[in-house]
């Protein structure tokens, strides 16, 4: 708790001595939001991952060999995400719920085994180096980053986007009925996360003196986990998955008094959250064990009232 | 002309659901689908509105052509329907799923949602405006506006959905059973705005089981059977067609529906079993094997059967007909421990259905073949037969039973070794059928025996049903093809709208002109 405490004792010194760890906060809430636009518009797409990992390398990239400035190379990198999330939804947003899950997985796995550990640019398995990283300097701007995003994609969901979003959420044909091009709304929300993926993953790169091409870095693991702040946090509002990102990223610190049991607390305090709070710590409703919606039950089936 | 449907065509598979459909929609006018379950109306609805291709044939509204369409253009060029099953945007309010379905009528406002002053927000509260005047006008409450759409009572969900789709601004408008599951006078509402919105200008398309409700506020009606046109015209030429009349009332029965008052003109092609003939008196049973007494089920709002009683004997086929959506599946469903009623009761052989497990109903020997048959497509007849007796311990007479089944059902027997999936429909019921059986049944609840099968199966599994009855079981007989289920039955109930309405022997039913009235309106 000494982590808690400090905190509010001593702001400053918590913030000198804590910086790398704020900063992983930011880029995980970027990546929280990310992972939020796809969900808000029906999508359970594990790609961010793959974006942050073009983000990351096209920025890092274009700075060793053409040494242009830090926005010109995170624009690049966001740029080349949108391009291929655009090509890559073209064939893999026709699939729906675990389908789309299994195929983004695919989309992941084949860009950091078919691609980064394969081609002598990216420094194959070994990583890159990044001598121009700025650990420090960059959280500012990292959290400067993360409230503009979340404010931008709070004000979308609020407007006819977010409502279209959130109707094809809901169900997809009754969209159709009210002339929503839903091909066109989640290709909207699909290259959005895409480019807030591929910004998270240019600035964390900016934080980090090596680019580890490794599976919790570009991953499954990375995109488990960064599902795992939206479920938690909860995905009907914008700063539900921020929150899971905060939490998430925090757990060895609430739970550092547990020492070695940290691992088993850490789990059990999410299987908890995930019982009494389904839909997610921001959300509505109170506290309840509710059943999840897929959670079978004694129904009758076809019973049609004739 | 504002709509028009030039021949239109949709298989699935072999399966024939829309099969050559032409159809114009007067402008200004409400225009009347209707027909018997599995006609092919909503697919029909389906193929227009671009959720299913059409594999033939050409859709235009005025001088736009919609064929080929995908569904979101189709509505933004004016075409806007409501579901059977209400699809509203559950987890938003009644306004918010107003607003969706002003979509194509606005332009993106991102820019205005950024600069987020209210000064840059004026359209969106033009808008909310208009989608609560929207509500006020199908007559939703203003205390209603900001419930999300799941919290509100059923009438208030259907009145929603149309509000919806109105907020389109739509040339036509498709309702698609807007009155199903609704009480009369909830009925009489959507009535009224129904006639109010044509009142206004806009024309419709209105698909209901209701005929009340279709002959009363249509101009022209049409009807699909299987999948064709069968009939198009005003709603007393309609409902007083013989095709028509056959088509709803079923085949078999001919030589009755050649009496059966406005039905004329019939022709007399097969016989009437001749167990038609063959009649027992028609009074409440003094000793019941099953007693039901005031049975009222609801599914949330909807009330599906209002106070409903009957009795069955021993040995008797007792026959519940009426429309679909009438309630008759409920009652079988409730007697069978799967629905639980709201009050009422229902005793079966000294046993209280209302309260008994659905597993020790069967085993006391009340058993349901369901609608729809529900059998294992994939595993073979003889699989299918083995599962249902799973729990049965004593081998070899569960074989016997199982050989005993086999051979009443020659068809099984010889097909044995098939997967299930590959019988024809009247196969697949006789497998249901067989399959109850094995349950060793005292008391037999068939549901739709002859649901979706062509007239030749349907004799076939009426002589299956006929036989089993021979063999002393008592049934109980759920049935839309009416004159097929009173030429078999001892006695029969017309339920209308969840209510029992007459009751009499088979027979005087059959000449009984309110039961053509219980299913076609007039």
């Amino acid at each position: 708790m000494d982590f808690f405490f400090s905190l509010f004792s001593d702001p400053v010194g918590f913030w000198n001595s804590h910086t790398l760890l704020i900063a992983q906060i930011g880029i995980n809430s970027m990546l929280a939001t990310s992972m939020f636009l796809v969900l808000y518009s029906g999508q359970l797409s594990l790609a961010a991952p793959g974006f942050m990992a073009i983000g990351a390398y096209t920025s890092v990239l274009m700075d060793l060999h053409w040494h242009t400035p830090l926005p010109l190379n995170i624009a690049a990198g966001v740029v080349v995400a949108g391009v291929v999330g655009f090509l890559v939804g073209l064939p893999v947003l026709r699939l729906r719920g675990v389908f789309l899950a299994i195929a983004t997985i695919g989309f992941i796995e084949a860009l950091r085994l078919g691609v980064i550990l394969n081609v002598p640019i990216t420094g194959e398995g070994l990583g890159l180096k990044n001598p121009h990283a700025d650990p420090l300097g960059g959280v500012p701007i990292v959290l400067l980053s993360l409230a503009v995003v979340v404010f931008i994609v709070w004000r979308l969901t609020k407007g006819r986007l977010g409502n279209a979003w959130s109707a094809i959420r809901q169900d997809e044909l009754a969209s159709l009925s009210q002339g929503i091009n839903v091909a066109r709304y989640k290709m909207i929300a699909f290259v959005l996360s895409a480019l807030i993926a591929a910004y998270a993953g240019g600035l964390e790169a900016h934080l980090n003196f090596f680019v580890d091409p490794g599976d919790s870095q570009y991953g499954v693991t990375r995109a488990v986990q960064v599902l795992t702040f939206a479920v938690l946090g909860g995905s009907g509002f914008v700063l539900g998955p921020v929150v899971g990102a905060l939490i998430i990223t925090l757990l060895p610190y609430i739970f550092e008094a547990a020492g070695d049991y940290i691992n088993i607390l850490a789990g059990a305090f999410l299987i908890l959250v995930i019982v009494f709070r389904p839909q997610g710590i921001v959300g509505r409703g109170g506290l309840a064990l509710v059943r999840p919606a897929w959670w079978p039950r004694a129904r009758v089936s076809a019973v049609s009232p004739g | 002309m504002l709509f028009r449907l030039d021949d239109v065509q949709r298989h699935f598979g072999g399966v024939h659901a829309v099969d050559g459909v032409s159809l114009e929609v007067e402008q200004g006018s409400i225009q009347g689908l209707i027909g018997p379950n599995g006609a092919g109306k909503t697919t029909l609805v389906n193929v227009t509105t671009g959720y299913t291709r059409m594999q033939h044939g050409r859709a235009f509204l005025e001088s736009d052509e919609l064929t080929g369409l995908p569904a979101h253009r189709i509505a933004a060029l004016g075409v806007a329907r409501t579901f059977q099953n209400i699809r509203l945007f559950k987890d938003l309010t009644a306004v918010e799923n107003v607003l969706i379905g002003m979509h194509t009528r606005f332009r993106d406002d991102t820019p205005a949602q950024l600069a987020t002053l209210p000064f840059f927000r004026r359209g969106e509260q033009q808008r909310i405006r208009e989608a609560r005047q929207l509500l006020e006008s199908v007559g939703l409450p203003e205390s209603d506006a900001n419930r999300h759409a799941a919290t509100l009572p059923y009438g208030a969900q259907r009145r929603l959905e149309i509000a919806r789709a109105l907020a389109l601004r739509p040339r036509l408008l498709i309702l698609d059973e807007p009155a199903a599951g609704m009480n009369p006078s909830e009925k009489q509402g959507i009535r009224e705005l129904i006639e109010r919105l044509n009142a206004d200008g806009l024309t419709i398309l209105l698909i209901d089981h209701d005929m009340r409700l279709v002959m009363g506020v249509c101009k022209r009606v049409a009807v699909l059977n299987f999948g064709k046109k069968i009939a198009d015209g005003t709603p007393s030429e309609v409902s007083t067609d013989a095709t028509v009349i056959k088509a709803y009332l079923g085949t078999g029965g001919e030589r009755e529906v050649a009496s059966a008052p406005g039905a004329s003109g019939v022709d007399e092609e097969t016989a009437v079993e001749e167990a038609a003939f063959a009649r027992r008196p028609a009074r409440e049973p003094e000793k019941a094997i099953l007693d039901v007494r005031d049975l009222t089920v609801s599914y949330g709002a909807v009330v599906a059967v209002r106070g409903a009683s009957f009795r069955v004997a021993a040995g008797e086929v007792l026959a519940l007909i009426g429309a679909n959506g009438a309630g008759k599946s409920t009652i079988l469903n409730t007697l069978s421990g799967l629905v639980r009623p709201e009050s009422g009761s229902a005793v079966f052989d000294g046993l209280d259905l209302t309260s008994a497990k659905a597993s020790s109903i069967v085993r006391h020997g009340l058993v349901q073949v369901p609608e729809g048959r529900e059998i294992l497509a994939r595993q073979t007849v003889l699989e299918n037969l083995e599962l249902a007796t799973w729990a049965r311990r004593d081998g070899a007479a569960t074989r016997r039973d199982i050989e005993s089944v086999l051979k009443r059902f020659g068809i099984l027997g010889e097909r044995r070794h098939l997967s299930a999936g590959s019988l024809s429909g009247g196969e697949q019921q006789m497998l249901a059928i067989a399959r109850g059986l094995l349950a060793k049944p005292r008391l037999l609840l068939l549901d739709e025996p002859s649901l979706g099968l062509a007239p030749q199966m349907v004799d076939e599994v009426f002589r299956a049903i006929e036989e089993i009855h021979q063999d002393g079981t008592t049934i109980l007989l759920v049935e839309q093809n009416a004159l097929r289920a009173l030429a078999i039955a001892d006695r029969a109930y017309v339920i209308e709208t969840g209510r029992i309405l007459l009751s009499g022997s088979g027979d005087e039913l059959l000449h009984n002109p309110a039961v053509r009235r219980a299913y076609l309106g007039g």
